[in-house]
């Protein structure tokens, strides 16, 4: 583990001390080789972990997500170039290093071994990502947007230092290696309820659960590209991550507890996809959007069975890079005619063919078309829901079809009908751009030839 | 060391300035370095100078979808149709910018203020029509949850317009044209005018028309703040400032025959407020250009006509200020309450005003005597030589009457053909043009305000087809040219 997080460490002084003509092409040549790093991790042999060390350990739920962090930094920055490119340089190398620093807690976080560890790091995500946001976003509602993320997750989170205080002293260790082994049922109790919650609480507001959900359209819409394109792949999951490792601990109160956010979830999910219906703005129906998905993730790892923790972990790889691709070509929209309103950039397709290419792409990984991962994960989420309780197939179904309904419109909005007068002289595709596109959609196809790559510790 | 610091000089200003009481330098300060932090260390805490949290209430937004230049009937009007169009609904964020808030210089403060068909051009007809309907029924249009309904008091008294000999033949073709729009006018003989209006002298009349429907004239104040609250409620953003400068981006590219054209997209305007040195610059996707009188220095501004003459390129946008007088007489033997708004054959007009025998009236002055726009001083003597005379022939009541106020306001003059400038500039291809409508910008306002949201929303227009009054036509040369202007 450390021949990843080293370099990644080191990357920060190499952003420093390069030439201003280098900054960009070397963090993004390096930060691809530690992606390249992280890969061989992937083999997992058996459902049991790689343990590098006593702090780090990675087993096929993680190594994935692993594998996704480091692949998007240099994604992160591919797009960051443009806005970026007015900024005086210590600026530029200042972003620069958030992402890098951000990079960094969030590979420590999904290697943790130490819970305590997780926690501190999970935290410590929130700092670089709310700098990026209200220093680097665009409008005056980012400080407000910044607030909001920071506080709901915060507040969400401070119940689980006390949880797992009182677990480390309960079970003398919280390394999640030994606790799994050592864990007893939790019996029936008010305090024993009250634990659950607490553990459950800071995950389902980054997840985010539909109750309490109103942190993330804002702090998407507000952010930079590079922000929304790492909240929505990966921070997102950090969430769906620690509510995996955590239900371990927490049998068998999972089994009546879990009733009333199954209910949010389900009825959340159907409930922000129509919402995705009706927005304007391009970024916000995006935001729904994952909101939406993640629903489907909550209602897997709540259900508990091998099949849907198998979806779960589909679900989250394919939705983290289908929802950075969807912001990037969003991105490229605004960076035109620097407006994020849907109606007023239509027809794009006469004017950027490559790019109308990619939309379409993308709207197809998000409807979750066959043979992608996005269904694979989907499908086995629904089948598992069935299993749990037949009438679940219903609500799934709704929020099948609505989806596939918004994404539609999101793609013929845009991307066909008549093109209005005033985007006559957008720039043309950057190879950037189309580079960073195909560098998301990749992985998308390529993972649904060999998807048990993903498909978690259960498959 | 030492030395530099015992040094008298510019930083003995600095530590004597309220820092502390020590007169003497400490060997610690080197060349003031110490004295800077502490004073900036003092400003942060709590009653200290700076405050990173100003109020900026006053600035606009940065960032706006479309950003509306000029605050006035037309300006507002298009806000209002944009809103009202727009697809789902508050999607779109409008910033309409407007330099004086007390519209002391605007155009629709102090207009006439009367709405006609009587025009040659058939689309400024079917403006006309719409715009008469929206005022019929401005109270469903304008509605605003718990205010008062708005009273426009709109007087359909009609037009009266009088031709000579020469120019019988044209007001009959005219009206044909209008009567095929759905106008109702009727053409009226000598006689019958003396029948219907006792108090004309018909010397020197062949033919009049009158309009018997939807004419007459309107509280223009009213109208515009009757948009302004509208408009506010739908969530449009008001500011008070002026535009100074628009941050563009030029791109070169080839026509189908081969010959290089430079497109221009605006990607900010920087909004200056008022008495004072601060702009904001607010990033924006659509810029239209409604500033009235003054949209030719917005368009330059733009770079719009910034090439050599007779390209597109070179092609300015040729509306500019021109001022017009208005006079209020009072005439207690005056024509009664029935009076049209009569337009003489020589130019001169007048119309009633209010219940008390006052009349507004006026004349265009002639390309050799128009006044100097640079203030909104009156010539009265432009009154005695020029109005008076003939407005005296035709109405002979008028022979003792006696002025009691006057004002100038502006035409936003259309040199090339007095007709409005319509929808997008062809090269700088994200500014809309709502402008130069030559004195008849009031009574199109909210037809017009309808055509550029149609044309912004859907890239055409709708319901009445404006393309001949699109920008190109001042580069190919095609002439909209309206008989009817006073």
């Amino acid at each position: 583990m450390l021949k990843i997080i080293i370099p990644t460490i080191m990357l920060m002084p190499m952003t420093w001390m390069s030439k201003p003509h280098m900054i960009w092409i070397n963090t993004t040549t390096y930060s691809l080789l530690i992606s390249l790093t992280s890969l061989p991790l992937l083999s997992q042999p058996n459902d049991n972990s790689l343990n590098s060390s006593l702090l780090f350990f990675t087993d096929s739920l993680s190594a994935p997500l692993l594998t996704l962090t480091t692949w998007l930094l240099p994604l992160m920055l591919m797009a960051s170039q443009f806005h970026l490119s007015k900024e005086p340089l210590a600026r530029k190398k200042l972003y620069i290093t958030m992402l890098i620093l951000l990079q960094l807690f969030l590979i420590m976080t999904f290697t943790a071994t130490e819970l305590i560890m997780f926690y501190i790091l999970f935290e410590a995500t929130l700092v670089p990502t709310l700098i990026i946001i209200t220093r680097w976003g665009n409008q005056t509602e980012r400080l407000n947007a910044g607030l909001y993320f920071l506080f709901y997750t915060l507040v969400g989170s401070l119940p689980l230092l006390v949880a797992l205080l009182y677990m480390q002293n309960n079970m003398g260790t919280l390394n999640f290696l030994m606790a799994q082994y050592w864990t007893q049922a939790l019996p029936n109790s008010w305090s024993n309820i009250l634990l659950w919650l607490a553990c459950m609480m800071a995950f389902m507001v980054k997840m985010p659960l539909y109750g309490l959900h109103l942190w993330l359209p804002k702090a998407h819409v507000e952010a930079p590209i590079a922000g929304s394109m790492v909240l929505a792949a990966v921070l997102l999951k950090l969430g769906g991550y620690g509510m995996m490792r955590i239900t371990i601990l927490l049998n068998p109160l999972t089994s009546f507890m879990a009733y009333p956010f199954m209910m949010l979830s389900m009825w959340g999910m159907i409930m922000t996809s129509s919402i995705c219906l009706r927005q304007t703005d391009l970024k916000s129906l995006i935001a729904y959007s994952s909101v939406s998905h993640m629903a489907l993730v909550i209602v897997a790892i709540l259900v508990q069975t091998p099949l849907s923790y198998m979806g779960a972990t589909a679900l989250m790889i394919a939705h983290g890079l289908t929802s950075s691709m969807l912001f990037c070509l969003a991105n490229s929209n605004y960076e035109r005619t620097h407006s994020r309103i849907m109606i007023l950039a239509r027809g794009l397709q006469t004017l950027l063919p490559l790019m109308a290419a990619w939309w379409l792409l993308a709207s197809l990984t998000n409807l979750a078309l066959p043979p992608t991962i996005n269904l694979i994960g989907e499908l086995l989420v629904v089948m598992a829901s069935f299993s749990w309780s037949n009438a679940t197939i219903i609500l799934m179904g709704v929020n099948i079809t609505i989806t596939a309904l918004y994404s539609l419109y999101m793609l013929i909005t845009t991307q066909r009908g008549k093109h209005t007068h005033h985007i006559k002289n957008i720039k043309p595709s950057f190879t950037r751009e189309n580079t960073l596109m195909m560098l998301h959609l990749m992985p998308l196809l390529l993972l649904s030839l060999n998807p048990k790559l993903i498909l978690g510790p259960l498959y | 060391m030492l030395r530099r610091a015992l040094q008298p000089g510019l930083s003995r200003g600095v530590l004597g300035r309220g820092l502390g009481t020590h007169r003497g330098r400490s060997t610690l300060d080197q060349n003031g370095k110490v004295s800077e932090i502490k004073k900036k260390i003092q400003s942060v805490l709590p009653r200290g100078a700076w405050n990173p949290l100003r109020d900026t209430s006053y600035l606009p937004p940065e960032h706006s979808d479309v950003v509306i230049v000029g605050g006035g009937v037309i300006g507002l009007s298009v806000a209002y149709w944009l809103k009202r169009l727009e697809k789902p609904q508050g999607a779109i964020r409008v910033l309409v910018v407007e330099r004086d808030h007390t519209y002391s210089q605007a155009s629709t403060a102090l207009s006439v203020g009367g709405i006609r068909q009587q025009f040659s051009v058939p689309e400024n007809i079917q403006l006309s029509l719409f715009s008469v309907e929206f005022l019929r029924n401005i109270n469903e249009y304008l509605a605003v949850v718990d205010d008062p309904p708005l009273d426009i008091q709109f007087n359909p008294s009609g037009y009266l317009l009088l031709a000579s000999e020469k120019g019988a033949a044209v007001m009959e073709s005219n009206v044909k044209v209008q009567r095929q729009e759905g106008a109702k006018v009727c053409l009226m003989s000598p006689e019958q005018l003396r029948n219907k209006f006792p108090w004309i002298n018909t010397e020197g009349v062949a033919l009049a028309s009158y309009g018997m429907e939807h004419e007459g004239w309107f509280d223009p104040w009213c109208l515009l703040q009757g948009l302004r609250r509208k408009v506010q409620s739908m969530g449009v953003l008001f500011c008070h400032g002026e535009v100074t400068r628009f941050v563009s981006s030029s791109s070169h590219t080839e026509t189908t025959s081969g010959e290089e054209v430079t497109l221009r997209r605006i990607h900010e305007v920087h909004v200056k407020m008022d008495r004072s040195l601060e702009y904001q610059p607010v990033e924006c996707a659509l810029v239209i250009n409604a500033a009235g009188a003054w949209s030719g220095q917005i368009a330059e501004l733009a770079g719009v006509g910034k090439g050599p003459p007779g390209t597109l390129q070179g092609t300015q946008l040729p509306v500019e200020l021109r001022k017009r007088y208005v006079y209020l007489w009072h005439c207690p033997q005056g024509p009664g309450l029935e009076t049209p708004f009569v337009i003489d054959a020589s130019g001169a007009y007048f119309r009633r005003e209010g219940l008390g025998n006052n009349y507004l009236g006026g004349c265009s002055p002639t390309e050799e005597e128009e006044p100097d726009p640079g203030n909104l001083e009156v010539d009265h003597d432009f009154f005695q030589d020029k109005v008076w005379p003939p407005l005296a022939q035709r109405v002979p009541a008028f022979e003792t009457l006696k002025v009691r106020s006057a004002w100038a306001g502006y035409y936003d003059y259309n040199t090339f053909d007095q007709n409005g400038v319509v929808g997008p500039h062809p090269l700088v291809v994200n500014m809309y043009f709502a402008t130069g409508f030559s004195g008849h910008g009031l009574q199109q306002a909210p037809a017009v305000g309808r055509a550029v949201a149609e044309m912004v929303l859907d890239g055409h227009f709708r319901t009445i087809n404006l393309s001949p009054f699109l920008f190109n036509r001042f580069y190919l040369g095609e002439k909209v040219q309206e008989h009817n202007i006073i």
